[in-house]
């Protein structure tokens, strides 16, 4: 039973605390958005709270997987960059003749995922960017079909790395080896990388739509504003400093690693909104009702992940 | 016990393997149960047009329905003949009309089906061809349906199962595609030729709708 589920959770009140204020955030949003929907009945709160509704099973759903068991937490992660992977290229456009370079492709998912798991650091930091960099064009090459092959080999290179590579960091974060006197390891990481990336969103989301007024960079994404991008960063880095207590780092540290989160999370959800805008579609998918699909929701994510994993790496292991 | 295999094979086994692994999205089935019997017409272009139409089917209409398919590929051997029949629950009719020996006419076999209460599965096209291309559909459908016009034909579209799993392949490829049903519609004439010019548009329309 032990091996299932570690109850352990329930000693760690840190893990604990940073839990309680997710599912608090949840609960007060709930509760906003049905009083002012009784208070305003003309507002438009139904996208707002079919986006809520949609948090509370993904919060759920990633805590229930993370938290309190360490293999399936892998395996959670794994379908992530599974669905994510899948979705990303199925707006791509492959030939059919790259059939059997994408089926070795997604063969990369359960073995990056399985070196992450063994903690075995050297393998997992090099199959992506140079096992599977070198063997999927020679798995192109020997189809023979060259017609348009520079494009597939790029672009199955470039899949992997954002929605495999760049994600596997929020599983090897679990594999992290113990610093003595930093009981949470890995799981307070890990809670503190999705936590502060996704209530960065929030927070650009907010302040844009309270105060946005001029455009960021409006060829890519016309929503995107200075003052969203401005206060996102401001309070994500504000919340990261008092959430510092789930990592062993330093306070000008905490500070630091939140501010470079808030930045690359910007960056991650710009560079997809821009492969949105070059294929012609809204959403990558719809399987996350408000959200859109899978890789929409986890766009910032591929990019924070591998920037926070390497931060905190070099400063505290 | 075919019964129960197919019912936990379909809506249980394949159905999400479908969803989770292949990336099917599948369009809720559960108002054919409100029809006595029905014809899905449906676009094909793969292997897995079969199973995802089956799968999406409400659990206990599975066996109600029967996929048409063709004698000369699932006939090929008594063994590959006598899997399909029991694993897809199809009948099996050749291609060409059989005008001297009545027992053996498609048309006769599709209308003799759904007189013994049966659904049916068409692919009117006759064949998977080109990933992602329709052809014209075949005057079949239109023989069967004016024979029996009180018998409601309901259009299917899939996308993306050629990208999954095309002609001349037997790998699997997870591809996000998808399944979307059109309404039951009642034959508006009796014209074999109105009729499949009907059943056309009622596809091409769903086609544009879902893309």
């Amino acid at each position: 039973m032990e091996n299932i589920i570690r109850l352990d959770l329930f000693e760690k009140t840190d893990l604990l605390i940073a839990i309680g204020l997710i599912f608090g955030i949840l609960i007060f949003a709930t509760i906003l958005f049905f009083v002012v929907g009784l208070l305003k009945p003309k507002a438009n709160l139904h996208e707002l709270k079919t986006r809520t509704k949609s948090w509370w099973i993904m919060a759920s759903l990633f805590i229930g997987t993370t938290m309190f068991n360490s293999t399936i937490s892998y395996f959670a992660i794994g379908m992530l960059s599974f669905i994510a992977f899948r979705e990303l290229y199925s707006i791509l456009g492959f030939r059919e003749s790259d059939r059997r370079a994408i089926f070795w492709a997604f063969l990369a998912i359960p073995i990056q995922y399985y070196l992450a798991y063994i903690g075995w650091y050297g393998a997992y930091i090099i199959f992506i960017p140079i096992v599977m960099f070198l063997f999927v064009p020679l798995r192109l090459v020997l189809k023979g079909d060259t017609v348009g092959i520079v494009k597939s080999m790029s672009l199955l290179q470039w899949v992997l790395m954002l929605t495999v590579f760049g994600i596997s960091h929020m599983a090897y974060l679990l594999s992290l080896p113990e610093i003595p006197g930093f009981a949470n390891g890995g799981r307070g990481l890990l809670l503190f990388l999705v936590f502060l990336t996704e209530i960065n969103d929030v927070m650009q989301f907010t302040w844009g739509k309270l105060l946005g007024k001029h455009k960021i960079i409006p060829k890519v994404s016309p929503n995107k504003t200075w003052e969203g991008f401005i206060g996102g960063l401001i309070s994500t880095t504000c919340i990261g400093y008092f959430l510092g207590f789930l990592t062993p780092l330093s306070a000008t540290q905490v500070l630091f690693v939140s501010f470079m989160i808030a930045l690359s999370g910007f960056v991650g959800d710009i560079v997809m909104s821009s492969i949105k805008r070059d294929i012609g579609v809204k959403d990558t998918g719809t399987s996350i009702p408000g959200h859109g699909g899978v890789l929409d929701r986890i766009d910032s994510l591929s990019y924070t992940a591998p920037v926070f994993f390497h931060l905190v790496y070099y400063m505290a292991y | 016990m075919q019964k129960i295999l197919l019912q936990f094979l379909y809506s249980v086994v394949i159905r999400n393997f479908l969803k989770v692994f292949v990336g099917v999205r599948m369009a809720d089935a559960r108002f054919l149960l409100k029809e006595k019997q029905f014809i899905i017409v449906a676009n094909h272009n793969s292997h897995l047009d079969t199973l995802t139409l089956l799968a999406s089917l409400p659990r206990k209409i599975i066996l109600q329905v029967k996929p048409v398919a063709a004698q000369d590929h699932f006939g090929k051997t008594r063994f590959k003949e006598k899997l399909t029949r029991y694993f897809i629950n199809a009948l099996l009719i050749q291609r060409k009309r059989d005008k001297e020996n009545i027992k053996n006419d498609p048309i006769y076999k599709m209308v003799d089906a759904l007189d013994k209460g049966f659904s049916l599965i068409i692919f009117p096209e006759g064949t998977r061809g080109e990933p992602e291309v329709q052809q014209p559909i075949k005057p079949g459908i239109g023989y069967v349906l004016s024979q029996r016009p009180g018998v409601k034909y309901v259009p299917a579209f899939m996308k993306g199962m050629g990208k999954a799993m095309p002609k001349n392949d037997s790998l699997i490829v997870p591809y996000n595609s998808s399944l979307v049903y059109g309404d039951p519609a009642a034959v508006q004439s009796n014209d074999v030729m109105a009729i499949v010019k009907e059943v056309e548009n009622a596809l091409n329309q769903l086609r544009d709708k879902s893309s």
